[in-house]
């Protein structure tokens, strides 16, 4: 079967085309032929004789393997000695997070964890820990005449520490004490001079003066060293034992200081408690480096920088072993006279030994002056108190009046007034402007709960008037400026709202006769305030009373009014249309007055209608633009400057390295609305449209003033309230562009080709995109008869009321209720016969099929014929709105029809509409129709991949492909574009 | 006063937006106006560059004739520390040279039709370059092999740049849009279209944080990544050329209506004007010397023109060439000037 083509699944990838591959051979040849002598071997890319590098996976080195691309490490290839896991199975392995950390991972981790390093085993005990561990494991696995662990004296340690490694580089050998080889004879030399000096206690320069000497004997005193040295070997041996901290007590602390004998006890008790095991560990240790001479008390009481003194020694110190026999040796002829020294030179200063303090030194601490305070400075901050309250409540408080029954209104009541009172009086005219329509607020203008309200205000200002007082004792100096909410708003240039002259808080009883003239007022004057050309429901005063009333709603803000809604009698359908249409016509409106740029006509009185308009909506552009127009009087037209919010996209912040500026924010919607904006149907696209339209239509009704066309402004805007109530789905317009869109069950059929797993997904999803398309089809069924008010007697006449065309719907319905059937059916079937079905389908249903096509297509010419003559305007917006709507679909027809004749693409875009409809019925139903089919699949066969990859790819790949196909669209299209921009100006500035 | 604020040096130019900046000429009701002490410090900032850098310094003698082009050079550009030129031009080539000692080094063939921009990185390592076969070409300077061509302008690239770490190139191109492309990835796609022009763009310029494309819809647009927004100074007349003053607070625009004009990025205020030459129907280019004291450009008589910045007088006019001048660059440091002309010859010129 010939459809079977259409049905092929690709797996793997495709075999190259020959000119690709050679191309490719050739590129690679010269690349390397340059690359070779030019990268470092790091750099360089292994590529096969066709050029094509080789990914050998994300965790394996990328593109790169092995060790520079040779073997498998440094060492060359070494193969993985293969292990049964028969015999060594029950090895448990203990893991670790560094057995799941790469190599880079595990060197950053390594400043972080605490460990020991070789390098730095001072005194090599790790080193001899780890031997003595080695010797304990060789122990175990080889027989041994001394049974038990090795001693630790036929252990050495494997790492020399870094005081053994210096003195081997100094020529010390191993085994000798470290005063022998040349400085024997110096040794011998002091020997003798402390025995001299032991004589005749005498200092002895002349020994370090001697010390040169004893190189010329070295020969002669060798046999005698060596002898020395057997014996002396022992004592070399580092031994440093650290004291553990055991007790409570600060570092350094000495409880026993002035009490030496106490701490014997203490630690004879210590010693015995210890027992016999303690013990031998240390007799061994004491067996190894026998002698021990002059033992100093540990810790306790000896700071790092004090002297050893007498009553610090101690014979049964465990601690501190510093049984340097040798170096106490040396030093020993000096180190009388030299404590004696010492001695002194700490009590007249007490610096470290060997360390004198210097006579100047380098570091001098950096002054900074004070920073001077300015003479009129005074060190107090004063708060400018609660506005002009103080004044106007100070004398005379309003009597107590009993609450107000309703305990809502008891609230709001005492909230709004402790917010006044906290905000100051703009507040409450504020609010009161905002809630004139809001029965709950009566009270702020003299209605019921006036009296208790005044009341409350007071109590809370004289609440907030004395606590500042207390704080400040009231004096604020003269010349500190209060920065009110006005003055503040000067300086940040924002306009206030219109204040009305009235102050209904200056007595309550003028307030009761001024709010009722201020309320007549604006009524009055809400009915003049748009002058006649904008009064769009003129002909129906109560309408157009009704605008009004939602205009002050609107641009008030705040609750709505519910109960004063004057078409108490409207239904509930009835009044959001109505609404819709008042937003759509307030929205024309202030457009038109933006773009007049003229305020004048309106009453002052309501000039915080439009202003307040503009300072809500515009924002911060505002005064910018009033600056640029001052700018623009003083000087030319040019240069104009303009602000608009512009997306980088994170990568190019990141390559800038800069911080994202809309990180964290929901994904660009502006910046793929731009790419493909003209070309689909995306949820703003479809809400501006809603916006839009009206507006425009409105727009076009005031101008023109024609009955007529209002007439058919208004429908169009029912139209669109109609759409809105029938179709909810129009909210979620993901589905409606799914609906439209989603071609039928043969793109289905390839999703499930794709997936064949979540096939039970695809049913529910199948289920739903029928369901929304049903709606959908509705929809734009519903639209399109609105749009044609005179329907050719052929056609049943489709409004909601007429049989008619609940007949219709329902035989659509039908339709598409089989189609359902038929796309869960689809679903069901083995995904390569999905197609197959589909084009089986297809015919059976010819007869319902086409007649539901050739009611849509009546309805389409209809409409066109329409926009011809008449709503020119709406018709634009329509239309492109349509060809939003469709040009994905005919693009894929076109892409897809190349083959096909030109007429007959001709044809196929007259039956847009169609098209759009039919994917809300079956597809594929004649003859030529299936010819275009096959060429579409074989035109998607080659983008199947990229086209289900992305959608915005898939569009713009249209659109590209479109724009070629046909330059008169192409023009259309730019125009639509340019359109389309200067709309999305529009908004931005507006 | 302002060298006693320590705030310019004497032998650097514009610093008349930092002062207020900084808060330094705070409100003094017995001072003028801001607005006319702006413009005494300006004269004075510039009156310090002249005494420094007089009009006998401007480069005005020949110094070398570069040849090699065939046909017109369409762009000269200095690279970074300005010891070497890089020239493009309708014979499809990009040229490297040493302008000091007048001699020619390399040429970079691939392109496969004229090359209108070229631009180096900082560490001279790399090349982009651009023009009229829709690419954008990413070379490698040593080997003077193309590392990677971007392709999706949908017309010709007028000009191209390197961002601060040569990681992005942006191009500037007919079909109206600027798009910046990634080095670092191998990503094909650019990281960023900007299509808010409405006509072509003509020339990019780049700073730390900005994109600035000027464009034949007349507008200067400022594109900043730090804070997103766009800002667009529309001049309202063709802009063909940017370039950016050497302190980075004003960008100065050739316009087709023969004038430069000079913004002020920060207000979007119109400095200067700057006229006498022809520039009704090339793309020029015009710049400012290395010290801000002076504007110079071409002029499409084959004449160039040295501007006082302040007050926009013709300092210096000389024939340079004997047909229009395409391209000038100023060296970064030094008195040099390299100018490129349509008769296919590079001049170098020194004080």
């Amino acid at each position: 079967m010939d459809s079977d083509e259409d049905d092929f699944v690709f797996y793997g990838t495709p075999i190259q085309r020959e000119e690709e591959l050679t191309s490719r051979k050739k590129k690679a040849i010269a690349e390397s032929s340059g690359q070779l002598r030019t990268l470092p071997a790091w750099k360089q890319e292994v590529r096969d004789e066709e050029g094509r590098r080789r990914f050998h996976g994300a965790f394996t080195g990328g593109y790169s393997a092995g060790y520079y691309n040779t073997v498998g490490s440094k060492e060359g290839w070494a193969p993985q000695s293969f292990t049964s896991s028969r015999k060594n199975r029950a090895e448990v392995k203990q893991q670790n997070i560094l057995n799941f950390l790469d190599e880079d991972e595990k060197a950053e981790l390594e400043g972080r964890f605490l460990g020991t390093s070789s390098q730095f085993d001072t005194f090599g005990f790790t080193a001899a820990e780890i031997a003595r561990k080695q010797a304990e494991k060789e122990q175990k696995q080889r027989p041994s005449i001394i049974p038990g662990p090795a001693p630790d004296e036929l252990i050495l340690p494997a790492t020399e520490s870094v005081g053994v490694k210096l003195l081997l580089k100094m020529g010390w050998s191993r085994g000798r004490s470290i005063k022998d080889s040349h400085a024997e004879a110096l040794y011998d030399a002091r020997r003798q001079a402390r025995r001299a000096f032991l004589a005749f206690s005498s200092d002895d320069p002349e020994v370090e003066v001697t010390g040169a000497e004893p190189i010329k004997d070295d020969s002669e005193h060798f046999p005698e060293r060596h002898v020395n040295d057997d014996i002396r070997s022992s004592k070399s041996t580092p031994v440093y034992v650290l004291n553990p901290k055991q007790d409570l007590y600060g570092l350094g602390f000495d409880p026993y200081k002035h009490a030496p004998e106490f701490r014997e006890k203490k630690r004879s008790r210590l010693s015995s408690e210890r027992g016999s095991g303690y013990g031998k560990s240390f007799s061994s240790r004491d067996s190894l480096f026998g002698l021990k001479s002059g033992k100093s008390a540990p810790g306790f009481g000896i700071g790092a920088l004090e002297e050893l003194d007498a009553e610090d020694e101690d014979v049964y110190a465990t601690g501190y072993e510093f049984e340097d026999t040798y170096v106490q040796e040396v030093e020993e002829p000096s180190k009388l006279s030299l404590e004696n020294r010492k001695k002194k030179d700490r009590k007249d200063q007490d610096n470290l030994p060997g360390f004198t303090i210097a006579s100047n030194s380098d570091y001098q601490m950096e002054r900074f002056e004070a920073p001077l305070i300015p003479k009129d400075f005074v060190p107090h901050h004063a708060f400018s108190g609660p506005l002009e309250i103080n004044q106007t409540y100070n004398g005379v408080p309003p009597p107590d009046v009993p609450a107000p029954v309703d305990s809502n209104l008891k609230l709001l009541i005492e909230g709004v007034a402790n917010l006044v009172a906290r905000c100051g009086k703009l507040y409450e005219d504020l609010s009161r402007e905002k809630n004139r329509s809001n029965p709950l607020f009566n009270f702020l203008s003299g209605g019921t709960g006036h009296d208790y309200y005044a009341r409350k205000l007071w109590e809370a200002q004289q609440k907030f008037i004395n606590q500042p007082k207390m704080h400040l004792d009231g004096k604020v100096p003269p010349g500190v400026q209060k920065l009110t909410a006005e003055s503040r708003g000067q300086i940040l240039g924002e306009r206030p709202l219109e204040r009305s002259s009235q102050d209904p808080s200056l007595s309550v009883a003028s307030t009761d006769i001024q709010l009722q003239y201020n309320l007549t007022d604006t009524f009055t004057n809400s009915a003049s305030f748009l002058p006649d050309a904008e009064k769009p429901f003129k002909e129906d005063p109560a309408k157009q009373e009704r605008f009004e009333q939602f205009l002050k709603e609107k641009y008030k803000g705040g609750l709505r009014s519910t109960s004063s809604s004057l078409a108490g009698d409207m239904t509930e359908a009835a009044r959001a249309r109505e609404r819709l249409d008042f937003e759509a016509a307030a929205d024309a409106i202030e457009k038109g007055k933006q773009g007049k740029g003229n305020k004048l006509f309106i009453p002052s009185s309501m000039d915080f209608i439009p202003g307040g308009v503009m300072q809500f909506t515009t924002g911060a552009a505002e005064p910018k633009k009033d600056l640029h127009t001052e700018d623009l009087m003083g000087r030319k037209m040019y240069p104009k400057r303009e602000e608009f919010q512009w997306r980088p996209s994170p990568l190019l912040c990141k390559r800038f390295d800069l911080i994202d500026p809309y990180m964290g924010k929901p994904p660009p919607a502006p910046r793929i609305r731009s790419k493909i904006d003209t070309l689909i149907f995306t949820s703003d696209s479809v809400k501006s449209n809603k916006v839009e339209e009206p507006v425009a239509a409105k727009q076009d009704s005031l101008h023109v003033q024609e009955s007529a066309n209002q007439d058919i402004s208004k429908s169009i805007s029912e139209n669109e309230t109609e759409g809105d109530v029938e179709v909810e789905n129009i909210e979620r317009p993901v589905d409606l562009y799914k609906a439209i869109f989603s071609d039928d069950s043969d793109d289905e059929g390839e999703e499930l080709n794709l997936k064949k797993t979540d096939n039970q997904e695809k049913k529910a999803e199948v289920a739903n995109t029928a369901l929304s398309r049903l709606i959908a089809g509705d929809f734009l069924e519903s639209l399109g008869k609105e749009l044609g008010l005179e329907v050719p007697p052929d056609m049943p006449y489709p409004t909601q009321k007429s049989k008619n065309a609940v007949l219709h719907k329902e035989i659509i319905n039908e339709n598409a209720r089989t189609d359902i059937l038929d796309g869960e059916n689809n679903s069901e079937m083995s995904p390569n016969h999905g197609m197959q079905n589909d084009q089986e389908s297809g015919p059976s249903k010819v007869d319902t099929t086409h007649g539901n096509m050739l009611v849509s297509g009546g309805v389409k010419t209809k409409g066109t014929s329409i926009s011809d003559s008449k709503l020119s305007k709406f018709n634009r917006e329509n239309g492109e709105n349509d060809m939003k709507i469709k040009s994905p679909v005919t693009r894929r027809r076109d892409y897809s029809s190349s083959s096909s004749s030109e007429e007959e693409r001709k044809r196929k875009r007259s039956r847009h509409h169609r098209h759009g409809r039919r994917d809300a019925g079956s597809d594929s139903s004649s003859d030529d129709e299936r010819d275009e089919h096959r060429s579409r699949s074989k035109g998607r066969r080659k983008g199947s991949s990229r086209e289900k990859s992305s959608g915005s790819r898939k569009h713009s790949k249209h659109h590209k492909h479109r724009r070629h196909e046909s330059p008169s669209r192409s023009i259309h299209y730019s125009m639509k574009k340019d359109n389309a921009h200067s709309r999305k100006e529009k908004r931005r500035r507006g | 006063m302002i060298e006693s604020n320590g705030l310019v040096s004497p032998a650097y130019g514009i610093f008349w937006a930092s002062p207020q900046k900084m808060g330094l000429l705070r409100v003094n009701p017995t001072r003028p106006s801001l607005k006319k002490r702006k413009e005494k410090q300006k004269a004075e900032v510039v009156s310090e560059g002249k005494r420094k850098m007089s009009v006998e310094d401007l480069p005005r003698k020949e110094a070398n004739v570069l040849k090699g082009h065939d046909g017109a050079v369409l762009g000269v550009r200095f690279n970074g520390d300005g010891n070497y030129i890089l020239s493009c031009g309708k014979d499809r080539t990009i040229r490297l040279w040493n302008p000091h000692r007048g001699i020619h080094i390399k040429t970079y063939k691939s392109h496969g039709r004229e090359v209108r921009d070229v631009h180096v990185t900082p560490d001279n390592s790399k090349l982009c370059s651009c023009g009229g076969d829709r690419q954008v070409f990413y070379w490698d300077v040593a080997t003077g092999r193309v590392i990677r061509k971007f392709r999706g302008h949908d017309g010709e690239v007028n000009a191209v740049k390197f961002n601060e770490y040569s990681s992005v190139v942006v191009s500037a191109g007919y079909d109206q849009s600027l798009r910046a492309w990634d080095c670092r990835s191998h990503s094909t796609e650019p990281i960023q279209i900007i299509d808010s022009f409405a006509d072509s763009v003509m020339s990019v310029c780049l700073t730390k944080t900005e994109i600035i494309g000027g464009s034949v819809d007349g507008t200067v647009r400022t594109f900043d990544i730090r804070i997103g927004r766009e800002v667009s100074d529309d001049f309202g007349q063709p802009v063909n050329c940017i370039s950016m003053s050497n302190d980075g607070n004003c960008i100065l625009a050739g316009c087709l209506d023969s004038t430069l004009r000079l913004l002020d990025r920060s207000t979007g205020e119109l400095l200067q004007e700057y006229k006498g030459h022809s520039n009704k129907s090339y793309k020029l280019d015009c710049c400012l010397t290395n010290n801000d004291a002076h504007v110079t450009g071409g002029s499409e008589d084959g004449y160039m023109y040295f501007w006082d910045l302040v007050d926009a007088s013709v300092v210096s006019r000389f024939r340079a060439h004997t047909s229009v001048v395409t391209s000038v660059s100023y060296h970064p440091k030094e008195n040099c000037m390299v100018t490129a002309s349509v008769d296919g010859s590079i001049k170098v010129w020194k004080t």
